[in-house]
């Protein structure tokens, strides 16, 4: 969506001087807040920064809370209700998210997909919009890194695509306003793509078949074995760069005259959550903890693919780096895989 | 102009309030804005918002032939329809939709339809037996067998009536009386196939999930095949518009697939209806 890259026009690079990187941030920072990450703890967040060197990259694999923040807030305010009418008060404003890691330009992928396809969702499409992507390569992969087996380690569908060298980066123009970023002194244009990091990964998904191998391991036991160690916390799908899912409230506020206004927001929910699927009069239909896990895993590795072509799991790895019990997305695919060849 | 927006509500004012039973009224609706319409198809619903309190899915059980007036028959199940229940005739809540896929009333013309509905399940399936009502001709035999608990929760008497003298076969059945004075049938509705001597093409159903568990029996030995049952399912359909994520069954959304399925398409999927 925001990427209006041309496929058949030739890919235009260019590179940056670190000196000159610091200008252009700055550049940057009168037009849009931008977020890059900060190292902070043990964890890497984005945070607003005002010059490049508030950013804090040290030894940067990826943000723990992916992007879909910024597209899809967590308690949004969606409309208020006053005097018999509805008015939109959702605020959008200019951002650019620097450091978007290859995974997670295809999650947006993903998110752009369930919003916008059918029925459109305004708030993201708006957000999206007003959203600048500037992606940044991986030097090296993470512990719990997977994209590489997942067809996701190329990011797509960014503004800018910078790329780390000695001196500078390497910056690849993806869109349009990428376009227009680079169009200045700072930017010089170079003929080659950027030598990309050999990236060694220590966890894979096999997708060869996953649909099949997914759809035959449905009713088997070894999801009762994952359940028991699922504690239903959500962390997993609290930082999964794909789940969307949420709740529509309506808060009543008092004002001034008695009159009440309504706001009306909404926040993330999760299917690992067990009231996620309560119906009125108070059934739940996914009581169990082992569907409720298995909802979670056949949404990233199957029903995804089914419904908007392309999987939902993008290999970032955070769900298996957040979960204390140690459930590993990519160890239940391979458990998956191993039931369906014994069926064989 | 601005832009569309599917999670903003129109305003609508309720008219009249009619109370069916104890814990389910219908509320008679108008669309503020003159402009608005709601056109429908027999089986799709709305979110209705009582404004402070949330929104919640609910069948609309008018007949599809109004455009501008529209009733919801609701159960007291929850804190929006208990909010719901409080309000009086003038009262404003919101109204987003008609959401989710319909009867597909024309594939089933020439046919004999068993129409079988439990509980407060009656309000969705009331547009199907008005549709057909309205074009009474295009259909073979139809029944409609409803089952409660009690005489005190049978609603739709007078459309009852109504039904059984456009043409409709209307049994009505309880599973105990009560000790209340009732001229329907008792027991449950499965052994009324067969009492009632139903031979149907096409079995249409909503009711709660242990009724259309027992009734698909009952359908199978009448040997009606799952192409031909259909099911209205309710989940938390909060958004209505397959963004939200609380309805799914599988891979599918009952507010964007459904809420009508057909039994062979729910025998694909991963997850089951029951267990």
């Amino acid at each position: 969506m925001a990427a209006t890259h041309d496929m058949n026009e030739k890919p235009a690079f260019y590179t940056i001087k670190k000196a000159d990187f610091g200008k252009f941030f700055e550049s940057l920072t009168r037009k849009y807040k931008v977020f890059a990450p900060v190292e902070a703890g043990d964890e890497h967040n984005f945070r607003q920064v005002k010059t490049v060197s508030e950013m804090k990259l040290g030894n940067y694999v990826n943000v723990e809370f992916p992007p879909k923040k910024f597209l899809h807030p967590n308690g949004l305010l969606m409309m208020e209700f006053a005097g018999s009418r509805v008015r939109q008060r959702a605020k959008t404003g200019k951002i650019a998210l620097f450091g978007v890691r290859p995974c997670d330009t295809h999650a947006l992928d993903v998110l752009d997909r369930v919003m916008t396809d059918g029925y459109v969702d305004a708030y993201y499409k708006k957000a999206r919009g007003s959203t600048l992507i500037l992606a940044l390569n991986c030097k090296s992969a993470g512990d719990e890194c997977f994209c590489g087996s997942m067809g996701t380690d190329k990011a797509i569908g960014f503004d800018l695509l910078f790329t780390e060298t000695g001196n500078g980066f390497h910056v690849e123009v993806g869109s349009e306003k990428g376009h227009s970023l680079v169009n200045n002194k700072l930017f010089r244009k170079t003929g080659s793509p950027a030598a990309k990091a050999k990236l060694v990964f220590r966890k894979q998904i096999n997708t060869e078949n996953l649909e099949e191998v997914m759809r035959s391991s449905f009713s088997s036991e070894f999801w009762d074995e994952t359940a028991k160690r699922c504690l239903s916390c959500a962390s997993c799908t609290s930082v999964c760069p794909t789940c969307y899912c949420f709740d529509v409230h309506h808060d009543a506020e008092p004002s001034e005259k008695g009159i009440e206004k309504v706001n009306i927001s909404r926040t993330w929910n999760y299917c690992m959550l067990q009231p996620f699927t309560r119906v009125a009069g108070g059934e739940v239909t996914r009581e169990s903890r082992t569907e409720r896990v298995k909802q979670f895993f056949y949404h990233k590795l199957l029903y995804g693919k089914e419904n908007q072509g392309k999987l939902h799991c993008v290999g970032c790895g955070r769900c298996i780096r957040e979960c204390m019990t140690k459930i590993d997305i990519t160890e239940e695919a391979a458990k998956a895989r191993s039931e369906y060849e014994s069926k064989k | 102009m601005r832009a569309k927006n599917d999670f903003e509500p129109k305003i609508a004012e309720i008219t009249a309030v009619k109370k069916e039973c104890s814990d389910i009224y219908t509320f008679s609706c108008r669309l503020r804005n003159k402009k608005d319409k709601i056109e429908f198809q027999p089986g799709q619903f709305v979110e209705v918002a009582v404004f402070g309190v949330g929104e919640v899915p609910i069948s609309i059980s008018s007949s599809p032939l109004e455009k501008h007036n529209f009733d919801v028959t609701v159960k007291k199940a929850g804190s929006v329809t208990e909010a719901l229940f409080k309000m009086k005739k003038g009262g404003l809540i919101g109204i987003r939709g008609p959401y989710g896929n319909w009867y597909p009333m024309d594939s089933f013309k020439g046919r004999n339809i068993v129409v079988v509905a439990g509980g407060v399940g009656i309000a969705p399936l009331s547009p199907v037996v008005e549709h057909i009502i309205a074009h009474r001709q295009e259909y073979g035999k139809v029944w409609l067998l409803y089952g409660t608990h009690c005489p005190e929760n049978a609603i739709f008497n007078a459309r009852m009536n109504r039904w059984s003298k456009n043409g409709i076969e209307s049994i009505a059945t309880v599973t105990k009386t009560c000790d209340m004075k009732w001229n329907g049938e008792v027991g449950h509705v499965e052994p009324m196939f067969e009492k009632h001597g139903i031979k149907a093409d096409v079995a249409i159903c909503c009711g709660p999930p242990r009724m259309l568990k027992d009734i698909y029996v009952e359908f199978n030995k009448m040997g009606i095949k799952d192409g031909d049952i259909y099911f209205s399912l309710e989940r938390m359909m909060q958004c209505g518009i397959g963004k939200c994520g609380h309805c799914n069954i599988g891979r599918k959304y009952v507010c964007m697939d459904g809420p009508v399925f057909r039994k062979d398409e729910l025998n694909e999927l991963t997850e089951k209806i029951w267990k």
